[in-house]
């Protein structure tokens, strides 16, 4: 009855109805498709970072973080490895050598980060795309695959000799040759312009290390931006004296921090987003009520409880709302799923805080979005519809009825 | 010097060597080498420096030293071969080392840098970025090797006065960069022993004004008539981190063939 009586009074001025409508559905539009975007964006992101080169977490012998020196290295890397394994049931763990070196072929020289990695069983490296040539070989054979820009720095191709020089654990010098198989893409442009990627028990070899690493990647089996459990488990399975194992948000602290940093701005920009349609919708209401002044004085006089007025107004301002939010998120959906994914890949490849920002972006709807939309438009149609609902309730019935 | 060596093939190299060495130990100090100004307060620098790099470098030298670099982490010790003419021109050869470096060779032509790498069997050009780190993990930058003692063309100098060091009056002299010249260091200070015009210590600050390394001479030993420092110690501002050179053999003023110098014979490997 109040439903059905708020339903016909909300059409009685089908303009201003309209208008406020139309203002609420773009809100929610703004706000369910802004959020989805960048969420999506995040989310692509974090299956690039957790999956690639980074993982969801990693482990480095204590104080490797400040100073990565090639003799900071975890000794007895394959029992760590398993012991981590069985902490958490699922993940994925590889071992990395990590170390500097001077790169040279017979025409010129560079600074080059060799990295020292598990090929798959079938060869090749997940980590890398290989954009020329092919991937390293499954069992060591002195093979290097080098990023695509330092490859042309170097003036190297596939089948060309890579000599490297570094320091080994001991302090003497590190030196060998290496054949190049292929180039690579390995989704960072800092490592493309100075990486060399050479088999693990290569690197292990050319650094002097024995069965060490620098580094043991753990990829979750989790989409999850938060791994504060597993990594409670991670810890309480190693030896923290020793080791240290950090999250992928502590490794990469200035990523994070922009994500926070947009995630904020977002919430500010939706407050203002609502607050414009909250004043829209008080003034909508006011005027609808004021228009019913006499009305009102009317159904007082006939003993309509000031409190059924009350419930009215309000009602009639959330239907409204209700009607916004389903046309915004009509059309957020329709809109997202229309796109179904954003294709960066014609543009030029960027970074962020040493990421490479993923170049097709498949768009979800983020339900967190959603609900978010629903509380901020009925908080606000609530907020809007109460002070103009209250008035009417409070009118005297025998001024009302003769109010022009 | 094998033990089966005969005694003729003994004696033979005795006498070659007897003249030569006798004339080292006779012969005064060329005419060109200034006379050290002991007596001086405030002597001229550039004399010292001209004097002191003539002393170090001769014309040329060959002499065989241990390095031992000791850091935090590990410590040890190689044994090479020099080669020098002038300041231009040297060659370091690795006699004793990690079983990977032991041949490995560093050749200077002018400004440039090339390393031979025994394991790898190729030689490769220093990029001139690098020319700041250290050579063969040590606390001697490449930069020092190109460069040798030479501080006298990018820094002006002045005695600030005298003092006393490890027992010896020693002239405190202060360097500070030309403004033409690209340097690394923003200041210098150096130590000149008055009696043999000898370095006793040089220490390098930044542009911050901080110590970064020092590097000390000591063991000096009479050489011809040269007094030569056969230990030369570097220390970086980085705890427990040193590098100290021990002269075994030195010679100077020796003929050097050109093609120690080549290239051509260091991507040999010889």
């Amino acid at each position: 009855m109040l439903l059905q009586l708020a339903w016909r009074n909300i059409w009685r001025n089908r303009r201003r109805t309209l208008i406020t409508l139309s203002a609420l559905t773009l809100g929610v539009l703004a706000i369910v498709f802004l959020h989805s975007y960048r969420e999506s964006t995040y989310g692509e992101l974090m299956r690039n970072i957790t999956t690639g080169l980074v993982g969801h977490m990693q482990v480095h012998s204590r104080g490797y973080r400040e100073t990565p020196e090639v003799s900071n290295y975890v000794p007895d890397a394959v029992t760590v490895e398993a012991r981590l394994e069985a902490a958490l049931p699922g993940a994925r763990a590889e071992r990395r050598v990590l170390g500097a070196g001077l790169g040279g072929t017979e025409h010129g020289s560079a600074g080059v980060m060799v990295m020292g990695l598990q090929p798959d069983d079938e060869g090749g490296s997940h980590l890398l795309t290989v954009t020329l040539g092919h991937g390293l070989s499954s069992t060591p054979a002195r093979e290097a695959v080098v990023g695509r820009e330092l490859a042309a720095e170097l003036g190297i191709q596939p089948g060309g000799e890579l000599v490297l020089v570094g320091q080994a654990v001991d302090g003497s010098l590190a030196n060998d040759r290496f054949t190049v198989v292929g180039l690579a893409d390995s989704g960072s442009s800092e490592m493309n312009a100075s990486a060399v990627f050479l088999h693990l028990a290569d690197a292990q070899d050319f650094f002097g290390l024995g069965d060490g690493v620098h580094e043991i990647v753990v990829h979750l089996p989790t989409d999850d931006e938060d791994v504060s459990r597993q990594l409670s488990a991670a810890r309480a399975a190693l030896d923290v004296a020793s080791l240290e194992a950090l999250p992928w948000n502590e490794l990469l602290p200035e990523l994070r921090a922009t994500m926070e940093q947009k995630r904020k701005s977002q919430h500010f920009i939706d407050f203002i987003v609502f607050l414009i349609v909250a004043l829209g919708a008080l003034n909508a209401m006011t005027m609808a009520t004021f228009e019913r002044t006499r009305e009102f004085g009317v159904l007082l006089s006939l003993g309509t409880r000031p409190g059924r007025l009350l419930a009215l107004v309000l009602t009639e301002s959330l239907l409204q709302g209700l009607l916004g939010l389903l046309a915004g998120l009509g059309l957020a959906l329709g809109l997202l799923y229309g796109i179904g994914q954003i294709d960066f890949s014609s543009l030029a490849q960027t970074d962020m805080m040493g990421v490479r920002m993923p170049s097709i972006i498949p768009l979800r709807v983020q339900w967190q979005a959603v609900a978010n939309a629903a509380v901020t438009v009925g908080a606000t149609m609530l907020a809007g519809g109460l002070l103009p609902a209250f008035r009417a309730s409070r009118l005297k019935p025998a001024e009302a009825a003769r109010y022009v | 010097m094998s033990p089966k060596r005969n005694p003729t093939t003994l004696a033979l190299l005795l006498v070659s060597l007897l003249p030569a060495s006798l004339a080292l130990a006779e012969s005064p100090p060329p005419k060109d080498v200034p006379a050290c100004p002991s007596g001086e307060a405030k002597p001229d620098v550039a004399l010292l420096t001209q004097r002191t790099e003539q002393l170090l470098q001769g014309r040329s030298s060959v002499g065989t030293m241990r390095m031992t670099i000791r850091t935090p982490s590990w410590t040890r010790k190689l044994k090479m071969k020099v080669w020098s003419k002038g300041g231009d021109f040297a060659l370091v050869r690795v006699l004793e080392g990690g079983p990977r470096e032991t041949g490995m060779m560093t050749l200077k032509r002018e400004k440039q840098l090339w390393n031979y790498l025994p394991q790898a069997g190729r030689v490769m050009k220093l990029p001139s970025g690098m020319l700041g780190d250290g050579w063969m993990g040590s606390d001697f930058t490449n930069d020092d090797l190109v460069k040798g003692s030479s501080l006298s063309n990018d820094f002006d100098s002045r005695v600030e006065g005298t003092l006393q060091h490890e027992g010896r009056n020693a002239w405190h002299v202060v360097l500070t960069p030309k403004e033409s010249a690209t340097v690394v260091w923003g200041k210098v200070e150096l130590l000149i022993d008055q009696a043999s015009c000898l370095p006793l210590l040089e220490r390098f600050y930044d542009e911050e004004g901080e110590l970064t390394r020092t590097m000390s001479f000591s063991e000096f030993k009479e050489l011809g008539w040269r007094t030569f420092p056969t230990r030369m110690t570097v220390k970086p501002a980085e705890e427990g981190r040193e590098t100290s050179i021990l002269y075994e053999q030195m010679e100077f003023d020796v003929d050097i063939p050109d093609n120690t110098f080549s290239l051509h014979r260091l991507q040999q490997g010889r």
